[in-house]
């Protein structure tokens, strides 16, 4: 029996299925330069995808055929070499909108196998938002901004060579530099394409990860329903009515707080999340009323807090806003709970003022795709320079 | 002639007084699994409220079928059943004459229960259209089929469909090197068919989901006027429209602005343009080019000057050469028609 490669790409739902399906493509491309066969595929439950929502994509390449076809065999691989995790804040965990719960993102690595993230971080942030893992893995950052762009226009900005180059240098027995180049020629005919792979290949580090490192918390999950325990036909129980809310200070009870689905929370759909300044707030109704998640509770005193088992990070509410910096979007990463902005502020004032304008201040904002026509070609300048310099 | 229509009362549905004075329970809450900025879960949610928890809602295959039951969990609060692609029409239908048999026979408590069958643009515009039509003409059942339009056949990923508009990228209309305008076809106009084709129809109308109130006080209207209605909204689609979710609102706000979206309602056959759309006919406010909302979007970035300025000049035949402007395309006199070059 020859030896199996496996290697997953993590990606944003829509935003990055383009950028994922390159890269998984011409692994495979690179690796039959070799003579080695494979196959690329993204995972059916993810299908049909659903903007931000995480997705997976794999490419699975072996020695010989019969190795291949043992791999194939398998709905998707039990353990990977590579995990590529094309998007930092996906480092959180992987909530797929087929029902799996949040898994750590980390979760299929084999020992001592490597995790690529495309990153503006350092390696130590990226850490502590990745969940434990019991055996040591190694991880690598490639310096990117994150690449996200839509359905029908792609953002070519490197991201996807880079990445096989990364891999000739972490996986070398998969295939060579010069493999890869191989590839990318006859895929893009591009030679700066071609640079940009070595690039990353000459730069690129790792560090190794150890079990003692990373989010200790449990992974988000739920108990399957037992076959008894389904209804006749697909009859499913609908959610209850909500309830109101309660003041953490006085008690007041009022407001509004609806019952949600127990299963699907979209921890992990966000890029971005809504910090809102209470203080500012005219109660204009606005960002409750317009957020197709309802994932605004309506405290006693008629204020809207964004509930975070609920926001998918859209960003709607912060474009409706009236007010300036009452609502901002922040980058997911630079938050490590999901607990109640409202609540914090009514317990102190000051102090919430504060952490405000700290979150606003380094906001990191983010492209989530097209807004207008050229914006691409102007964000892909800075990308290559990042990619020159490493 | 003494009418033989005997339709049930319907639920006193009085219009919101403002966004303020909204209920604050969901009927329709988080959990879906729909994109990021999705304007059509939007619609479930602002519908649900705008019909309040005395209702039954059934929804044929699509987006908010998929996205909203599935794996065993839901979003729903109150009672939603699945009905397959093309019978958003005969669900309503058969839903609304069983209530009122059960009703009548003492089966179930005596009391207005709202019916509500969604369907999307492919469901509703495609394949039910006949049996939408066929329910419109019933008028002793009252139900309400709510057609929410992201102009593609978005949750298999973008195919084109009737509703979709000229020249867009979609999965059946790939730009290429050779030939960049893939779809020649103009957007099938349903709710001035379904107006003009079902005289019987009390109520016909179109919403988006960037005027919240205004699109439940219409949805209010068609729950309570008695009889079967049909309201078409105009759902952006950050994944099909290609466009960074946070756009949603303003998206929609420029397709009514921009004329490509006119807003009116039918009400008992007299016909009223609503909201911004009064105001563009009014001369209240300027109608904006339509290159403001086609450039904000990924499935048009492949057009060319002349491209933009055919889709502005038929929106400008839309205002100017139709006898009832945006609502239904009866002309006075054959139009030359000129498409750009490919």
């Amino acid at each position: 029996m020859g030896r199996l490669f496996a290697i997953e790409i993590i990606y944003r739902g829509i935003f990055q299925k383009t950028l994922a399906r390159n890269i998984s493509r011409a692994i495979v491309l690179a690796a039959h330069k070799e003579g080695k066969p494979g196959i690329s595929f993204g995972r059916y439950g993810d299908s049909p995808e659903r903007n931000g929502i995480p997705a997976k994509s794999f490419a699975i390449v072996a020695t010989d055929d019969v190795t291949l076809e043992e791999g194939m065999a398998k709905y998707e691989p039990k353990d990977v070499d590579i995990t590529i995790c094309v998007d930092d804040t996906l480092a959180k965990g992987v909530e797929s909108w087929a029902w799996y719960g949040l898994q750590p993102v980390n979760k299929l690595l084999k020992p001592g196998g490597t995790l690529i993230v495309t990153s503006r971080l350092e390696a130590d942030p990226i850490i502590a938002m990745c969940h434990r893992k019991e055996t040591p893995y190694e991880m690598a950052i490639l310096k990117a901004i994150p690449s996200f762009s839509g359905l029908w226009v792609y953002k070519d900005d490197h991201t996807d060579v880079r990445i096989l180059g990364a891999i000739a240098k972490i996986l070398p027995d998969l295939f060579s530099l010069k493999s890869v180049q191989a590839a990318i020629t006859d895929e893009w005919h591009d030679a700066v394409k071609v640079t940009s792979a070595a690039r990353a290949y000459e730069k690129l580090t790792t560090v190794t990860v150890k079990p003692t490192q990373g989010n200790p918390e449990v992974p988000f999950k739920f108990d399957l329903p037992k076959w008894h325990e389904m209804g006749e036909g697909i009859v499913i129980p609908s959610i209850p009515a909500g309830h109101k809310m309660e003041d953490p200070g006085t008690h007041a009870t009022g407001g509004y707080k609806p019952d949600r689905n127990p299963t699907f929370k979209k921890f992990s759909t966000r890029t971005m999340r809504p910090v809102v300044d209470f203080d500012t707030c005219i109660k204009c109704t606005l960002c409750w009323l317009q957020c197709p998640d309802s994932c605004f509770d309506v405290t006693p005193e008629g204020l809207y807090d964004a509930n975070m088992e609920a926001c998918c990070g859209c960003g709607v509410c912060e474009a409706v806003c009236p007010v300036p910096n009452c609502v901002t979007m922040v980058n997911e990463s630079s938050f490590h709970d999901n607990a109640s902005q409202w609540v914090a502020w009514r317990k102190d004032k000051t102090n919430y003022k504060g952490w405000v304008q700290e979150k606003i201040k380094g906001h990191g904002e983010r492209s989530h795709g097209f807004r207008y026509l050229g914006q691409y070609e102007e964000q892909v300048p800075e990308m290559l320079d990042i990619a020159t310099k490493g | 002639m003494a009418t033989v229509v005997k339709h049930d009362p319907t639920q006193a549905l009085d219009p919101f007084k403002s966004v303020k004075k909204l209920p604050l329970e969901e009927y329709f809450t988080s959990g879906h699994r729909t994109c990021q900025g999705c304007e059509s879960a939007l619609l479930m949610k602002l519908m649900a409220k705008a019909a309040g928890p005395r209702t039954i809602v059934l929804g044929s295959t699509g987006c908010m079928y998929v996205a909203n039951t599935t794996y065993y969990s839901t979003s729903w609060v109150v009672p939603w059943m699945h009905t397959q692609l093309g019978s958003s029409g005969s669900a309503a239908l058969g839903t609304a004459a069983a209530l009122k048999v059960l009703m009548r026979k003492g089966k179930m408590k005596n009391e207005p229960i709202n019916v509500i069958a969604f369907c999307g643009d492919g469901g509703g515009a495609d394949m039910g259209i006949s049996g939408i039509s066929a329910t419109l003409t019933h008028p002793d059942y009252n139900c309400l089929i709510l057609m929410y339009d992201n102009e593609s056949y978005a949750n298999t990923d973008i195919q084109l469909s009737g509703s979709t508009p000229w020249g867009a990228n979609t999965t059946f209309s790939t730009p290429g090197k050779v030939k960049r305008i893939m779809h020649h076809r103009w957007k099938k106009n349903m709710a001035g068919m379904m107006a003009a084709g079902h005289p019987e129809c009390k109520y016909v109308s179109t919403i988006s989901m960037s005027y919240g109130l205004h699109a439940m006080n219409s949805m209010r209207k068609a729950l309570a006027i008695g009889g079967p209605t049909f309201v078409h909204s105009l759902d952006p689609c950050p994944k099909g429209w290609d466009y960074d979710p946070y756009l949603s609102h303003e998206i929609g706000e420029l397709a009514v602005n921009t004329g490509v979206w006119p807003l009116y309602e039918i009400e008992n056959g007299v016909l009223r343009l609503t909201g911004r759309t009064q105001q563009i006919a009014a001369g209240k406010i300027r109608r904006q080019p339509v290159r403001d909302y086609l450039t904000k979007q990924g499935r048009f970035a492949h057009f060319t000057a002349d491209d933009t300025d055919y889709f502005q000049s038929k929106i400008d035949e839309m205002w100017t050469k139709w006898l009832y402007p945006g609502v239904i395309p009866f002309r006075k006199e054959i139009e030359a028609d000129s498409a750009p070059a490919e």
